[in-house]
């Protein structure tokens, strides 16, 4: 018996060591790890609640965090979102470390704000990072012809060189449209006829021809990538896109708890795009259109705003970030199709790197190539070794390239910090979300038992209550204003009354009278925007 | 040629058996029904076609179906709706003559507005004529071997009985069951339809009022009658019949909806704010995701046709002028030439484009069928007025829908004007046009109206496409080598691929193999008589063809080498498969 009662407690210390272990890792978490995070994120006690909304082709859970206290659903929230792009591993890591943080050292921000973040939108993607055959991979598990030819993905990645990892291959040709970059020849950029320029080399991903139909990986064995099959701009028919918006079933699942949490004023999503080191465009003709491209203006001035913010909050400089929204993406829909204040950033990138002349590099891969360096990472790059390729024989092809992943995630050792200014961008974020207050109560007397109650509704805060796009959407709701008088006692002004919104620092004036004694409550507001309440004697 | 041997003999039979029989049962059946031209005058089902079906009736209707032509007839749910009801689907074709899904299939359907209740009986009134034709008629018989039918007479069951029963005006409920939150109070569906007056129809209610600028007609009180600018009224148009139950001065304004079952498709959806009516994200609604994934599953669907009510129209795509482009002139000449013929045998139906006749709507069901699966499709826009007294008078004229209702329905149509006291308006009164007036056939005008859009949909499936190996002709090349060609046949007006399936590669090709022959190359022929050819270099034996075209063909040649008889098979998801032997 008492063995056993030590043993359990070795036990014990074993699991706390691992922990410990976990968050001194150097590397991104498996699935398993960070399933083991947000299970133990979210212990009884904890302000924190783990659902799985669904479980993917691949079997894997889709997990929301809800982290709240009080009346969660009736707090404006806010979205934290992952794993929006399975290669982008850094990602999930954001989301989780910002959980993490917001209930061990945030908590008290739950008093105003409810957070609802989605750790991994991928989760079949990004086991790829972990996998024996690494490469950046975007689909889910489902089965999908690609290239539309009636065979289920029969030219995916092949690992020709049996390194590993999927890169590029070469092959030398004198039609070929690639030439090597004069920086750095181990890059291969498009060859520019309209200036004359010759290529030497056709490029394609590392794989095969299979199907001889002269592609080479065109019909891959991933299956839909969740970042290109939204309803915004949804590239019908694309590979990995598929044949209509929100086919998988972790996309339904994710949207429709989304749209039954009214009270989501904003998401923030780590993936690719990025619109707060520098705002979206305003487009005057496309803002106008009845499918609208363009953000309003007025919600491209609170873009500008908050990506002053960000950058304030982020020590890393902006650059190569152009990337401001793909075709199926879900930081636009959060905006385009959602009406919520959407922000979007990678995290990181790869910073401004000098050559040896100090003169900037341009090329982006040339720029990670040189930073890399400079950071003493040399496994960064497979150099370019010939392999006889079995679909083009006799023909020089080399196998090589920026190995994946490294692009976009950043050696884990610099994510602490990275998640620490974003999880302090994000409570930057909650600080700002609009706050109705009832200002300048009056009630005047008037005879015979009439009182005349005046309030103004006042919005105190940088934000409005809906965005401009969010007044036109029905997935918002109103500002509500509620009198507790009867229908009888109201001799002037309605007992509910809707307002489409209140602007940044902005008020409205409300004005009833009421018949009889006693105290009357009011209550304004609506679920994204919070509720304010006054209590009038009489 | 057999078939109507059989049926000869068969009837001869049957008139020795019966001996006193004298008249064949072809004229005169059981000894009671001579035959109308073109209908059914004994059916195996029996189905009036002058009433409405609710839910249980259809399903007993279609179980009998099975029961009675178990060759002809399976019955299937492809699904739920959001209330849990069964998805019915029959699938009609001569079962004997080949599998369902190798056939070239029409696909009909009804009710994806709840209030447009004829196009299920619609729907049910072609499988039905269809299958107590077969074997009756050469051309269905031939028909049902060629091709198969799926016929889904509602895709909305739960509402498609609520309309009935419920409290309900001529055009509500357009959606589903579903309830949202219409007037953005964070209430859902706290204020809907009330039936004051009980009679099932929600009509209208009008006031007395000295500023009212509304008179009855002295010659006909139902009728209101709008008075001079400058004269003084009687009543006050109050507004539709109902409550105001949440307390925000607005009556009937929070029911089930709205969404709008017909803004919720996969092909070029767009959000509520651009596309009114439209929910969270294409296929939100059960119904509909039911549906596609029927049709995703049924990639033989060459052919499809939805129904809706109301004004006699035959439409086509595209729903929104952005999608012009969508519909390219290959595509539209095949939408003209059927849809041509159908305005020739449908009085008062004008073939119409959506966009530009109708109105402008994203992710429209139709614009899926076709934009999302290269499926040539029709909405028909059923009942017109034109029906009544063959005069265009327009949607919704009162005083020709009074005439109809005083000379041919013998006021069976008009809830007479009935004093109420209204908690919220003080005396009103109520009435109007009943809820099964106006947009929905009066019954003696049901079956005629649904054998001509039965008869255009024949015609529309019997130009999905007909396969055949035509002409093999062999060329020796000496050296033991033989050249073949086959040429294959499409002897119908729909190609194997609309132009926007080959666009966006929607529908794997079709595939030609040749069997028992050693070949060596093949190739598709682009122009015989000037012998330019096109090599498939990999998988020679089983050539990919793009597309067959409507009343065209594709020719195909191999080099083989030895001898020995060969077959030749062709394989197509829209346009079936049929085979050569040497």
């Amino acid at each position: 018996m008492k063995k056993i009662y030590l043993s359990l407690v070795a036990g014990a210390g074993l699991l706390f060591s691992q922990a410990s272990t976990t968050l001194a890792q150097g590397d991104y978490p498996t699935l398993s790890q960070v399933n083991q995070r947000l299970q133990a994120l979210s212990g009884s006690g904890s302000p924190a609640k783990l659902t799985s909304l669904t479980k993917t082709e691949g079997g894997k859970d889709i997990w929301v965090l809800k982290v709240g206290r009080g009346d969660m659903d009736n707090k404006p929230g806010i979205a934290v979102v992952g794993g929006v792009e399975g290669f982008h591993v850094l990602s999930v890591e954001l989301a989780l470390q910002f959980a993490e943080k917001l209930v061990k050292e945030h908590s008290a921000k739950l008093d105003n704000t409810t957070f609802y973040i989605f750790p991994n939108m991928s989760p079949d993607a990004y086991e790829q990072y972990h996998a024996a055959l690494k490469y950046e991979r975007r689909g889910n598990a489902a089965k999908v012809d690609h290239d539309r030819d009636g065979q289920v993905s029969e030219d995916g990645y092949e690992d020709l060189n049996k390194d590993g990892v999927i890169t590029m291959m070469r092959v030398e040709s004198p039609m070929g449209d690639y030439m090597p970059l004069d920086k750095d020849p181990r890059i291969l950029v498009k060859a520019d006829r309209s200036k004359g320029q010759k290529g030497s080399y056709m490029i394609y991903p590392e794989s095969r021809d299979k199907d001889k139909d002269g592609q080479f990986g065109e019909d891959l064995t991933e299956g839909i990538a969740f970042n290109k099959s939204l309803t915004y701009k949804f590239p019908i028919f694309q590979p990995l896109a598929g044949d209509f918006a929100a086919s998988q079933v972790e996309t339904r699942a994710m949207l429709d708890y989304l749209f039954d949490q009214w009270n989501i004023f904003s998401i923030v999503t780590f993936s690719p795009a990025n619109n707060l080191s520098a705002p979206l465009k305003y487009n005057p003709a496309d803002a106008r259109k009845r499918i609208l491209t363009s953000m309003l203006d007025k919600d491209v001035a609170i873009n500008s705003m908050v990506s002053g913010i960000y950058n304030e909050t982020i020590t890393q400089k902006a650059y190569n970030q152009t990337n401001q929204g793909t075709d199926g993406d879900f930081f636009q829909w959060a905006y385009f199709h959602f009406g919520r204040l959407s922000f979007g950033t990678p995290g990181w990138w790869a910073p401004e790197a000098k050559d040896a002349d100090g003169k900037p590099l341009g090329n982006p891969e040339a720029n990670f190539l040189a930073w890399a360096e400079q950071e003493g990472m040399n496994d960064v790059f497979v150099p370019w070794t010939a392999i006889d390729h079995p679909d083009l024989p006799g023909q020089k092809v080399e196998v090589g390239g920026i190995k994946p992943f490294v692009m976009y995630n950043p050696p884990f050792s610099k994510v602490a910090e990275i998640a620490e200014e974003h999880t302090n961008f994000i409570l930057k974020l909650a600080d700002m979300q609009p706050k109705l207050e009832f200002h300048n109560v009056k009630t005047e007397k008037l005879s015979n038992g009439l009182t005349r109650i005046t309030a103004d509704l006042f919005n105190n805060s940088p934000l409005p209550t809906h965005s401009q796009l969010g007044e036109r959407s029905r997935w918002l709701r109103k500002i509500r204003v509620d009198i507790s008088k009867d229908q009888k006692d109201l001799v002037a002004g309605e007992k509910i009354q809707l307002i489409r919104s209140v602007g940044a620092f902005e008020k409205t004036t409300l004005s009833w009278v009421v018949r009889g004694s006693g105290s009357v409550d009011i209550k304004a507001g609506a679920a994204h925007a919070g509720f304010a309440t006054l209590n009038v004697k009489l | 040629m057999k078939i109507k041997n059989w049926i000869y003999t068969t009837a001869l039979g049957a008139a020795m058996c019966l001996g006193a029989t004298q008249v064949s049962e072809a004229q005169v059946a059981d000894g009671r029904y001579f035959r109308a031209a073109g209908t059914p005058h004994n059916p195996k089902v029996q189905v009036s076609w002058n009433r409405y079906h609710t839910n249980k009736a259809l399903l007993e209707i279609m179980r009998d179906m099975v029961a009675k032509h178990p060759n002809l007839v399976k019955l299937e749910s492809i699904g739920k709706s959001y209330e849990g009801n069964d998805i019915w689907v029959l699938t009609v074709t001569d079962f004997k003559a080949g599998k369902a899904e190798d056939k070239p299939a029409m696909w009909i359907d009804g009710n994806i507005h709840s209030n447009e209740i004829q196009g299920t009986e619609f729907t049910l009134y072609t499988a039905w004529y269809l299958m107590e034709m077969y074997g009756e008629l050469d051309f269905i018989t031939e028909l049902l071997k060629d091709k198969t039918f799926y016929f889904a007479p509602t895709i909305n069951p739960d509402a498609h009985d609520y309309f009935m029963t419920g409290p309900n005006t001529g055009s509500s409920p357009r959606s589903g069951m579903m309830v949202f939150d219409n007037d953005g109070d964070g209430e859902f569906g706290e204020d809907p339809m009330d039936d004051l007056d009980g009679d099932g129809s929600i009509t209208q209610m009008i006031r007395k009022s000295p500023y009212g600028n509304l008179i009855k007609d002295p010659m006909d009180p139902r009728k209101l009658i709008r008075v001079g600018i400058d004269e003084k009224g009687e009543y006050e148009m109050i507004g539709q019949e109902g409550l105001d139950r949440d307390g925000d001065g607005r009556v009937n304004d929070d029911g089930i909806g709205y969404y709008d079952p017909n803004r919720d498709w996969g092909w070029n959806w767009q959000p509520d704010y651009v596309q009114s009516g439209a929910l969270r994200y294409p296929f939100t609604v059960p119904e509909n995701r039911a549906v596609m994934e029927f049709i995703m599953k049924h990639p033989n669907i060459a052919a499809a046709q939805s129904y809706h009510n109301y004004g006699g129209m035959i439409l086509r795509g595209p729903g929104a002028e952005e999608d012009l482009g969508t519909y390219n002139a290959t595509d539209v000449r095949i939408y003209d030439a059927i849809a041509k013929k159908g305005e020739e045998f449908m009085p008062g139906y004008r073939y119409l484009v959506v966009y530009k006749d109708l109105y402008s709507v994203f992710g429209g069901q139709l614009d899926w069928f076709y934009g999302g699966r290269g499926i040539f499709t029709y909405s028909n826009e059923l009942m017109t007025s034109y029906l009544y007294f063959h005069e265009n008078a327009g949607r919704g004229n009162q005083d020709e829908q009074m005439k109809v209702d005083k000379y041919l329905t013998f006021g069976d149509a008009f809830v007479d004007w009935k004093e109420y006291d209204h908690p919220q308006f003080g005396k009103v009164e109520i009435g109007g046009f009943k809820k099964n007036f106006g947009r929905l056939h009066p019954g003696f005008l049901l079956e005629q109206d649904a054998h001509r859009n039965a008869a255009f949909s024949i015609l529309h499936a019997y130009h999905t496409p007909k396969l055949s190996v035509t002409e093999v002709n062999e060329k020796d090349l000496g050296g033991g080598l033989k050249e073949i060609t086959a040429t294959i046949y499409n002897e119908r007006l729909i190609p194997t691929h609309s132009s926007q399936d080959l666009k966006y590669k929607i529908e794997r090709p079709d595939y030609v193999t040749i069997s028992g022959a050693k070949v060596v190359a093949g190739f598709t022929v682009e122009n015989e008589d000037f012998n330019r050819v096109t090599e498939q270099k990999v998988s020679p034996e089983k050539l990919s063809v793009a597309n067959i075209p409507g009343m065209g063909t594709v020719k195909v040649r191999w080099i083989v080498s030895g001898g020995g008889n060969y077959s030749i098979t062709v394989d197509s998801a829209k346009g079936g498969k049929t085979s050569w032997k040497k």
